[in-house]
């Protein structure tokens, strides 16, 4: 078998969430019962990526309580505000800015009512491990479940609607000239590629993935982004393809649709990169495409690397990469072994 | 001046940067999670589709009177028996719940079986005779481009046309001292959800229609859902139910609009679950788009100029497929510094599946492309493709292909970086460009 | 025409009916009410429908219900039978294995039979193992991880 090794790298930008004009928003209402449990209302679908961990992180740093106090019920329209849809990577970046505003306000609904029980300025006040504690010494002075406890029996509001508008104007219809989104994901990717020269088969060796979370609220979140994102890629790149033939589908099943498996996939490297972004919550943005993306052309790169030949069409099917190499033989330009 | 401590400056945080357990992930691993299909409410009928499976036609006539007649069989339905406008879309309405004049490709919905098992329902499927009298398919892009060529939807394929223009487009090619110019192709891909698409609807004693579904967005999914069937808005509820994967599709309309058709006329509670086959064909796909791109620099190792046109299949429908394409053309510089830009997009109609968001959203094409050009433009002048995008990419200060001006967060370099200190920790090279 | 079948399902005998063409999973799902074994394609190709068969992984859509007879058959929903999940399952959470779920009871499926057999398989066996069930969220890495911990785990206990 005559293989050769090749390295490529693949770059991208990606504007989070929408642009054009459409709606960006998101919307979270918290309450927190007598006992100081808390539920947050976010109408931001999990898809299991972890948005309802992330609004969990993001409440519990903002209430200063502990996140198993905190309970995500996600996604109805009969009872969870309207949060946009959870696509575009944008249910980090901009849910996470909601909820972090509904956490806030919550949080001084509980230092105003914690002030008169306790007679002290609010600005001497904190919440810290579910106590409300003097600033300065940590002191715990009250457990914030007596406070939202006084707050339910004095009628008042132990709950907060928090929202954020990331929407942006389109870009001009002539030019596209505009500030088009609010802000990008960057990735960067690094693969190493085999190419058996005599088959055409492809095998991806090794990747790593320097992908820009802003801040890693939840790094192994992050990192399963970043990991089923370039498998993705690697699906796009090398092994998945719908053919229709006169407009009917010829692969309407996983025995020719195929889908990369755990053997197909390497160890991949995950290199979390943290560029702070002030219009995301505690500086993150979202990773599921920008970590999805960079792989194909990585590969394609990696492959030009081996054997010196471009591909320009995808999926890299063996017979495509076979082919090239046969016409490259051909015109002599083939560098032999 | 007092020291700033607050947890953004001294990375203090109690929660933030910690590996909290995913709230929803043990009863997953426990088999204990249900979705949409481990669902049963007692009374539920099961529905399944006749799909078109042909790409372009005339309905002349849909006989449901033998699919009637099957046993255990509660509806058979087709576009004439939807109440309100039959239609939805996301940029625009222009994908029917039930296909009614026309079929415009082979993942149309034809008609609409409930029924007291699965096996009913098939049955009836099976006995639904359609009249369909073929026209001819529109399946390239050269097609699409035809404007002699039929519509497929009023107002001609050519659903949309961008341009992306800036600086000064003869000024970059004549400053450039190596131009690469190639033509790009990617297909289309599924998004293969493991979960196959799945609905539950029924309509409760207040006469609320529920629909439990596995989503991305149920209140967009309302805004549809209503007028397609004459509802009040307030008199439809969209619950999101746990999901095995979307990754796009499910952004779209899957089987709401025809479980909820279903549960309005049988009164019953109404699922339906895909098989993978239908979950192949139905939905939407990744936009195949063909890409030609010229790309200039100067000997310095500066991009000059970007003059390219993109063409994305969106199928029967736009879906989301405006915006994916539009998206690919203002990314089509990749993250760097393009002084002079020519770039113009098509969105186009055929008679191919639909094509919608998929995870990438057509940067995932513009990047096949935008990134082969600049490994073959680092090669053409020696340097090595890392060192290359290094000096091109964005920072601070320079703007992106719309004219944005970079600030805070722009973190291209810092990813470059990252790599390059990981190739030489583990003593990695590139073959090329040879030394 | 429909039969009687009794069914070793999890320790215990379950009488059910069904049609003999009918598959095993289709009758763990609607007639035992056992839905934590999913059907993903329902052609043998992506392993959501994963349980043991007398100790040995086997797809369910693609056993008919008279070959389960007389067979010992245990599913997803044994494994924390007494109310404490199992090693794999809990790595599987605590690695981060588990995204929207979909894949995962028939993946648990596969590495605890690995588990059984094998209790300390290489990286290589596990990828092996679990080379028929597809996971399209998590790129399998996680999931490798999980395993290996869960065999650690399970080799401290029994040392
Ligand atoms: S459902 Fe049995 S292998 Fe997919
Ligand atoms: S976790 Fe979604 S398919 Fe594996």
């Amino acid at each position: 078998m005559a293989t050769r090794k090749g390295l490529g790298i693949g770059s991208m930008y990606y504007g989070i969430g929408y642009g054009f004009s459409r709606a960006d928003i998101g919307s979270a209402e918290i309450e927190m019962a007598e006992d100081g449990t808390t539920t947050v209302y976010s109408g931001a679908c999990d898809m299991g990526q972890g948005v309802m961990t992330v609004v969990t992180q993001v409440a519990a740093e903002e209430l200063g309580i502990e996140p198993d106090q905190i309970r995500v019920v996600a996604a109805d329209t009969g009872s969870t505000p309207d949060a946009g849809p959870t696509s575009g990577s944008r249910a980090t970046f901009v849910q996470g800015v909601a909820v972090q505003n509904a956490a806030q306000e919550l949080r001084g609904q509980i230092l105003d009512m914690a002030s008169r029980m306790l007679e002290c300025p609010k600005e001497n006040l904190h919440v810290r491990r579910g106590e409300v504690c003097e600033t300065g010494t940590d002191r715990p002075l009250v457990s914030v479940g007596k406070v939202a406890h006084q707050l339910h029996f004095h009628g008042r509001r132990a709950a907060a609607w928090g929202w954020h508008d990331n929407t942006t104007q389109d870009v001009d219809p002539e030019t596209s000239q505009g500030d088009a989104y609010a802000t990008y994901g960057w990735a960067t990717q690094l693969a190493e590629v085999e190419v058996d020269t005599e088959t055409g088969r492809i095998r991806l060796t090794k990747l790593v993935s320097a992908t820009d979370a802003g801040k890693a609220i939840n790094p192994v979140a992050v990192e399963g982004q970043i990991e089923g994102g370039a498998t993705m890629g690697l699906g796009y790149a090398l092994y998945e393809q719908h053919i229709l033939e006169n407009g009917v589908p010829r692969t309407a099943s996983l025995a020719f649709y195929l889908v990369p498996t755990s053997m197909d996939v390497p160890d991949i490297e995950c290199e979390i990169v943290e560029v702070p972004d002030p219009r995301g919550p505690f500086g993150a943005k979202g990773v599921a495409e920008p970590a999805t993306i960079p792989t194909t052309p990585a590969i394609l790169n990696a492959i030009y690397d081996a054997i010196g030949i471009r591909i320009t069409e995808t999926p890299i099917t063996p017979e495509r990469v076979f082919f090239a190499i046969q016409e490259a033989r051909a015109r002599g330009e083939f560098e032999e072994d | 001046m007092s020291e700033d401590t607050s947890p953004e400056t001294t990375g203090a945080y109690h929660w933030i940067g910690k590996n909290v357990t995913k709230p929803d992930a043990l009863e997953k691993a426990l088999g204990a999670t249900e979705y949409v299909g481990d669902m049963v409410v007692p009374g539920m009928l099961h529905a399944k589709i006749l799909w078109a499976g042909a790409p372009h036609g005339v309905i002349r006539n849909i006989d449901t009177k033998d699919a009637a007649r099957v046993p255990g069989v509660a509806a058979v339905l087709t576009a004439s028996d939807v109440p309100g406008t039959n239609r939805y879309g996301l940029a625009v309405p222009d994908q029917r719940a039930l296909a009614d004049d026309k079929v415009r490709s082979a993942g149309d919905a034809l008609a609409l079986v409930a029924a007291e098992d699965e096996e009913a329902a098939e049955e009836a499927v099976a006995k639904i005779k359609v009249d369909l009298e073929p026209l001819r398919p529109i399946l390239t892009y050269e097609d699409a481009l035809d404007p002699m060529a039929p519509a497929i939807h009023e107002g001609g394929n050519v659903f949309q046309h961008t341009t992306v223009r800036k600086g000064d487009l003869e000024k970059g090619i004549e400053e450039s001292d190596v131009i690469v110019e190639n033509a790009y192709h990617t297909h289309r891909m599924d998004h293969v959800p493991m979960e196959p698409e799945a609905g539950l609807a029924y309509v409760d004693p207040s006469g609320v229609l529920n629909i439990l579904v596995g989503t991305q967005y149920p209140y967009r999914d309302r805004r549809q859902i209503a007028p397609a069937l004459d509802l009040a808005m307030n008199k439809v509820r969209v619950i999101q139910a746990p999901i095995g994967g979307g990754f796009g599709r499910k952004d779209d309309i899957t089987a709401e609009i025809h479980v909820g058709l279903l549960a309005l006329k049988t009164r019953r509670p109404v699922r339906l679950v895909y098989t993978r086959e239908e979950s192949l064909i139905a939905n939407t796909k990744r936009h195949p788009m063909a890409m030609n791109f010229r790309t200039g620099a100067r000997k310095d190792g500066l991009l000059t100029f970007l003059d390219g046109d993109i063409y994305g299949d969106t199928g029967a429908g736009v879906s989301l497929g405006a915006y994916v394409i539009k998206k690919a053309g203002i990314h089509a510089t990749g993250p760097y510094d393009v002084p002079n830009i020519r770039v113009d997009t098509y969105t186009l109609y055929t008679n191919n599946l639909v094509s919608g968001a998929m995870r990438g959203f057509g940067v995932m094409q513009a990047a096949v492309a935008h990134e082969s050009q600049m490994d073959q433009l680092a090669h053409r002048l020696g340097m090595s493709p890392l060192e290359f995008r290094i000096k091109n990419c964005l920072k601070p200060g320079l703007a992106s292909s719309t004219g944005q001006l970079m600030n805070e967060g722009c973190g291209i370099e810092a990813t470059l970086q990252r790599i390059k200190d990981y190739m030489s920790a583990h003593d990695l090279r590139f073959n090329r460009p040879h030394a | 025409m429909r039969q009687r079948y009794a069914l070793r399902v999890n320790g215990e005998t379950r009488e059910t009916e069904a049609e003999p063409h009918e598959s095993l999973l289709d009758v763990l799902r609607e007639n035992l009410r056992l839905t934590g074994s999913k059907k993903g394609c329902n052609e043998a190709e992506c392993g959501s429908c994963t349980v043991l068969l007398n100790g040995r992984p086997v797809v369910s859509c693609l056993v008919l219900v008279p070959d389960a007879v007389g067979r010992d058959i245990v599913t997803i929903e044994a494994l924390a039978g007494d109310g404490t999940p199992h090693p794999v399952q809990r790595q599987m959470v605590e690695q981060g294995g588990v995204q929207c779920g979909y894949c995962t009871p028939g993946m648990i499926m596969s590495a605890y039979a690995l588990l059984q057999e094998n209790p300390h398989p290489t990286d290589e066996e596990i990828r092996f193992a679990i080379s028929g069930n597809i996971c399209r969220c998590t790129g399998y890495g996680k999931i490798v991880k999980a395993v290996r911990a869960a065999a650690e785990e399970v080799g401290r206990a029994a040392s």
